[in-house]
């Protein structure tokens, strides 16, 4: 009962004239990134960080999780217009949507996308209001074993149930590590991995890297493909809402898998983008008419897309109740709500529950009429792509050197972003994965630091990580995680030898 | 692909292993305060050379002769370096005339080598974009950006 009223006063505080205008400017921002490549959620959120610095928290992070919520409902545009997934988590909606849009239907597919976006950000939201305080309340009695394990975990879903090689994973969220070592250590004061530059010496910021990873890497792959913007024109008539609402009806079994999917897949750290893939795979399997996935069946558009912006709205969850970002664009914000000095986690809750309770507020509000603005304005959206990508190109990558300067105002930044830009290329080309890295970017030192204190308190031996009544379920379950590509490839085998078997 | 791989894998094995040597010289054991400054950074060291090492050899073992599916596809490593190169020369420019005028200079390049777009929109957009986000940026969200050596000069407001 008390947190139904925190959550009216969080819509109170969401709804001030100011924060409103914040969340509405953040929204339309965020389509119009969701729908150009090369500035997508993370780095869209990224750039506009050093922005934010100059607003109050409340207002700022309102901002940039709009963003996020814009870019959730923008990527699906330019996937089912121009077959051109605007972001990542779009990807799986092409398979369908631009079959459909094809086939004269653009409006039914936009409104199936959009509205199966609305459900999924209602099951979110539904989940963060109630479930945040509880788990927040249990978070506070976690000590530094119990972060750590927490943390483990994350990687261990990233390498277990991520989908890419697990080497791989394993090698990017290494590094990922060692690049947040880069610097002045916090305990010694050593000088790490320097070498003696004084560039070097103020390490890697993590919005610098993530402009040139998401950023630059994402133009890389655009422009290799050598892209023609050349898209269906649609307008969302009141007859296709309508025709909508009807398909929805007829589909509610993928809308309701999506949803769930996704909110899974965004409190368990993975994000929007697997979320849909999985979302996708599920629904083409449990469909009676398969042969329609990939030919513009509705549930091919619904299940997809309601898996991501259910895993992007449920990945604010673990990010302020645990201060583990749930999703990449996430893992930003949450450092946007570091450099205001709100520690995301259960203190947060405690010391700055008028700020909490006001982001819970603005999803509300910002994922309803988000859903409003698309269904009202995707033709202007859709429209931007229309500017030749000639002009395009070279101001997102002005924009994006002005994201990365403005952070810390050094110039090595821009060379870095540079670096990052061809690293994200060729670890996208190589199927590295990059969401790992960037998490682990953005969490190493609070990993270390944890890691070292629970050293310390357990007297130097790995067994403290173990211990009940937290951690050790947690640390199980994240062995298994880490494991189960092991596991599943040999019951595999187990099962095709006991079919050849005895005979 | 199949080279590319192995060659990244050992890369980024040389990676690991500086990281291994920094975390010697730091000490990875154990000193009176807590695990030393290396600790950390030494098992990240071991862990990535042991699996890009095991990348690396997965990639020789399975090598494929005639197999080789080409790394960038068919004519795209221009369209590449035509936004990597004149990208990294509007940064080095950026320290000598600041950004909003290297951003211009880019703009213009871009538009007309590559895009082949008509004077006009070149140099509306390059004069009016530049100009737009430098008062949004340096003069309305109080955000100062790199100036340059002569920036400041050319531009005297």
């Amino acid at each position: 009962m008390e947190n139904l009223h925190n959550l009216i006063m969080g819509i109170g505080v969401a709804l001030q004239p100011y924060n409103f205008l914040m969340a509405m400017i953040g929204l339309v921002l965020g389509v119009i990134v969701g729908v150009l490549p090369g500035l997508g959620g993370a780095n869209g959120v990224a750039i506009l960080i050093p922005l934010t610095v100059t607003m109050a928290p409340i207002p700022g992070v309102i901002l940039l999780a709009s963003i996020y919520w814009g870019a959730l409902y923008g990527g699906s545009i330019t996937s089912i217009l121009f077959n051109i997934p605007g972001e990542p988590w779009s990807v799986a909606t092409t398979f369908d949507g631009y079959p459909m849009a094809k086939s004269g239907k653009a409006g039914k597919a936009l409104v199936l996308a959009f509205l199966s976006h609305g459900a999924g950000a209602v099951l979110g939201v539904v989940l963060l209001s109630f479930f945040a305080p509880i788990i927040a309340e249990f978070a506070l009695r976690f000590g530094p074993a119990e972060i750590f394990s927490v943390m483990f975990l994350t990687f261990s879903a990233f390498v277990g149930l991520g989908g890419k090689d697990p080497l791989k994973t394993l090698v990017a969220i290494f590094l990922g590590f060692a690049m947040a070592a880069v610097g002045i250590d916090i305990v010694t004061g050593q000088l790490r991995l320097t070498f003696g530059s004084i560039n070097l010496m103020g390490g890697f910021n993590f919005i610098v890297a993530v402009i040139g990873l998401f950023g630059l890497g994402e133009i890389f792959l655009t422009v290799e493909e050598g892209l023609k913007m050349e898209g269906i024109g649609a307008r969302v008539r009141l007859k296709d809402i309508r025709e909508g609402f009807k398909e929805i009806g007829q589909n509610k079994k993928a809308l309701v898998m999506g949803s769930i999917i996704g909110c899974w897949m965004g409190l368990k750290p993975g994000g929007a983008t697997p979320a849909s893939f999985m979302a996708y795979g599920f629904a083409k399997q449990a469909a009676k008419n398969k042969e329609e996935f990939g030919h513009g069946a509705s549930a091919g558009i619904i299940a997809p897309e309601s898996a991501a912006h259910g895993a992007g709205t449920s990945a604010t969850l673990p990010m302020i109740t645990l201060g583990i970002p749930g999703s990449p664009t996430m893992a930003v914000i949450m450092g946007g709500l570091m450099i205001f000095g709100l520690t995301p986690g259960p203190m947060l809750f405690v010391e700055h529950p008028e700020f909490v309770w006001g982001l819970i507020g603005s999803c509300w509000v910002g994922n309803f009429i988000g859903l409003f603005i698309v269904l009202a304005f995707t033709p202007l959206f859709a429209a931007v792509l229309k500017v030749r990508f000639g002009i395009l190109m070279p101001i997102i990558v002005y924009v994006c050197a002005i994201g990365a300067y403005a952070v810390n105002n050094r110039m090595i930044d821009l060379y870095y972003m540079i670096g990052f830009g061809v690293i994200g290329y060729l670890f996208k080309k190589l199927d590295y994965p990059i969401a790992p890295m960037v998490l682990a970017l953005v969490l190493g030192d609070m990993a270390e630091s944890a890691m070292r204190q629970a050293l310390i308190i357990g007297g130097g031996s790995p067994i403290v990580f173990f211990h009940p009544p937290i951690a050790l379920p947690i640390m199980i379950l994240a062995i298994l995680i880490f494991f189960w590509p092991t596991i599943t490839s040999l019951r595999k085998k187990y099962a095709a030898r006991t079919t050849i078997g005895p005979g | 692909m199949q080279k590319a791989n192995i060659v990244v894998a050992l890369l980024l094995f040389a990676v690991g292993s500086v990281v291994f040597y920094e975390s010697v010289r730091l000490g990875y054991g154990w000193d009176p305060s807590g695990p030393q400054a290396g600790f950390f950074p030494f098992v990240l060291a071991v862990g990535t050379m042991v699996c890009t090492a095991i990348i690396a050899i997965k990639g020789i073992r399975g090598y494929k002769k005639g197999t080789e599916k080409r790394l960038i596809p068919e004519g795209g490593l221009k369209p590449i370096l035509w936004v990597l190169v004149p990208s990294a020369g509007m940064i080095l420019l950026t320290s000598l005339i600041g950004l909003h005028l290297a951003a211009l200079c880019f703009l213009v390049f871009y538009m007309r080598v590559v895009g082949k777009i008509g004077w006009v929109t070149v140099v509306l957009v390059s004069v009016l974009i530049p100009m737009s986000l430098y008062f949004l940026f340096d003069k309305f969200f109080l955000i100062p950006l790199p100036q340059g050596v002569y920036g400041g000069k050319i531009l005297f407001f």
